[in-house]
């Protein structure tokens, strides 16, 4: 949506439009002192008079017209400036040739700025021209604020208009990033209530499937595998949403992916940690030679458990099997017989960590803990 | 057991809520009410009375833990079984701290459930590994903070049997490797439970003082 028309940049518009309408309150305030004090300089008091009634006039009627955006008009807008000029023109009518304050003065500035609120640097800078332009044409000989003050209308007009032009571009596309979040957020919403009605589905399938044998049970079991698989699925992604800069990854996202159907059960905090990614790779990395090793030692369903725990300082992995243990002295027996293998070699990846590997085993499995620093040097 | 357990089943799926129910009444045990979510549940809740309430985290408002929370609040003795499908770690969790006893994802087997609800009944948790990992992580978190009370974290045992339930050991295998009888487990467990639920209170109270609502 285009930084003219879209909401956001008429509510930036309309903003500005109501702090112009105290500016034009206070310069006019100004503007109708400085006449009355000068009162005696006028060579024509009624039209004075006039015209200060037709600037009061004028800026009760601008603030009302200027509150609501169907009514600001190119009309509204060319006659805010045909009345300021207009009345720097009537100055030396009014007040003689050899005048020195302008009868506006200052209150030419919220025409000015209107025109730069609605049509930005360009409006801004024509406005400005055509004020100064009338200002200095009037005068008999240009002193050195007349000079000045023109200067100020010249650069004050372009630069209100590029900031407002700014703002409303940035408000709108601060707007289109909002309603992009929320379409997110919506999105993720429904897929949750999708993806739930999914799982009950397959949950249900699965139970009734089991109890029903058979073909039943074939197509229970494949309705299982789906299962779990979505709901890594959705874990995985929850954790994607987490922010994380690309030097660590989370190590509980990667850890939930090595969740596998009914065999390896993935336990975790509930809030991500994040390592520096090379010590998470290879944590995922050893983690995943575990549960090989189970497979091939245990057997291709040997169920696998593994347990991530965080303290701010270190993590602690573990991964255990059910299986029948590895029997005393069987693993020195290999050490002595030169074949370090695949226990070694955990070892070895830990150490390189920073962090320690202990295997127990026993009537409870077999289990590895390990425990890393979190600020490794690898 | 002497007598039935009087379960009710909360859950907004029809099929699902049969499939429950059917097998809850088939193993003996009396399914005194059904609600499909969380308005119909609470209004039904008081009348009935049930010991157990068999709840999916995901039906409408008000949700699983809200649920939860307001059984527990009028009837303390009431034991509530979550079950759910997606098994959304912050759902799970907030449930459990609101006073929910065990957690089962739905595609746990007929006897699994049957289990849970037996168990829970006699306010045993149901742990599964995933949610001891949940807890244990909860407990690190708030031993982080330093504000904590030292009343409501772990003793060194407690986290041991707690790490052993995330890794999946059934009470009997931690039983035989820490050399201690299958109730001690059992009320470790039931310890990490209560201390998880008590510090939830202990917030919600300190909540409600900060904003000056237990003035009325």
């Amino acid at each position: 949506m285009s930084s003219w028309t879209s909401p956001a940049a008429i509510a930036v518009e309309s903003r500005l439009f109501a702090a112009l309408a105290v500016l034009r309150v206070v310069v006019l305030v100004n503007a109708v002192a400085l006449n009355v004090y000068r009162a005696d300089s006028f060579e024509r008091p009624v039209a004075g008079v006039a015209c200060v009634g037709v600037m009061v006039a004028w800026t009760g009627f601008a603030t009302w017209a200027y509150a609501e955006p169907r009514r600001r008009t190119a009309l509204l807008l060319a006659a805010d400036l045909a009345l300021a000029v207009g009345l720097l023109l009537a100055t030396p009518l009014v007040k003689g040739a050899g005048f020195s304050a302008s009868l506006p003065g200052f209150w030419v500035i919220g025409a000015l700025l209107a025109w730069a609120i609605h049509y930005r640097l360009v409006g801004g800078l024509v406005a400005g021209v055509l004020l100064a332009t009338a200002d200095l044409t009037l005068r008999q000989d240009v002193g050195q604020s007349d000079y000045g003050n023109a200067f100020l209308l010249l650069i004050g007009g372009p630069i209100v208009g590029f900031m407002c032009q700014s703002l409303q571009e940035m408000a709108t596309e601060r707007d289109a990033a909002e309603r992009s979040a929320a379409m997110a957020a919506e999105r993720a919403r429904l897929a949750r209530v999708v993806h739930d009605g999914v799982l009950q589905v397959l949950a249900l399938v699965q139970r009734r499937g089991r109890e029903l044998g058979g073909e039943a049970a074939e197509l229970g079991l494949v309705a299982g595998e789906q299962e779990r698989e979505l709901r890594r699925l959705i874990q995985a992604q929850d954790a994607v949403t987490t922010v994380g800069d690309d030097e660590t990854v989370d190590l509980v996202a990667e850890l939930t992916r090595l969740e596998h159907g009914a065999t390896v059960t993935v336990s975790t905090p509930g809030f991500p940690v994040e390592l520096p990614a090379g010590t998470a790779h290879e944590l995922v990395a050893v983690t995943r030679a575990c549960l090989d090793n189970v497979r091939r030692h245990v057997g291709e369903d040997a169920a696998a458990w593994v347990l991530l725990q965080a303290a701010p300082d270190r993590v602690e992995l573990s991964v255990r099997d059910d299986g029948p243990g590895i029997p005393a002295g069987r693993l020195d027996e290999a050490a002595a017989q030169g074949r370090l293998g695949v226990s070694e070699s955990i070892r070895g990846r830990i150490a390189d960590l920073g962090g320690t590997a202990e295997l127990a085993t026993g009537s409870f499995g077999t289990e590895w803990e390990f425990v890393v620093p979190r600020t490794a040097t690898t | 057991m002497s007598e039935t357990i009087r379960v009710m089943v909360v859950d907004d799926h029809p099929m699902w809520r049969d499939a429950v129910e059917r097998d809850l009444a088939a193993a003996g045990l009396d399914v005194v009410g059904v609600a499909a979510n969380g308005r119909d549940a609470l209004a039904r809740f008081p009348a009935i009375r049930p010991q157990v309430v068999v709840l999916d985290l995901q039906i409408p408002a008000p949700d699983g833990v809200e649920v939860t929370a307001e059984m527990v609040r009028q009837d303390p003795s009431v034991r509530v079984l979550i079950l759910s499908a997606s098994g959304e770690h912050a759902d799970v969790l907030a449930a459990v701290k609101a006073g929910a006893t065990g957690y089962l994802v739905k595609s746990a087997s007929r006897e699994e459930l049957l289990s849970a609800v037996r168990r829970v009944a006699q306010g045993d948790p149901v742990f599964t590994a995933g949610l001891a990992g949940l807890v244990l992580g909860e407990f690190q978190r708030r031993s982080d903070e330093p504000t904590t009370d030292r009343d409501d974290t772990l003793t060194e045992r407690e986290t041991e049997v707690l790490k052993m339930v995330a890794k999946g050991m059934s009470y009997r295998q931690i039983a035989d490797r820490l050399v201690l009888s299958h109730r001690t487990v059992q009320n470790h467990v039931q310890n990490t439970l209560r201390k998880l639920q008590m510090h939830n209170r202990v917030e919600l109270t300190r909540y409600a003082i900060e904003r000056g609502l237990d003035a009325e």
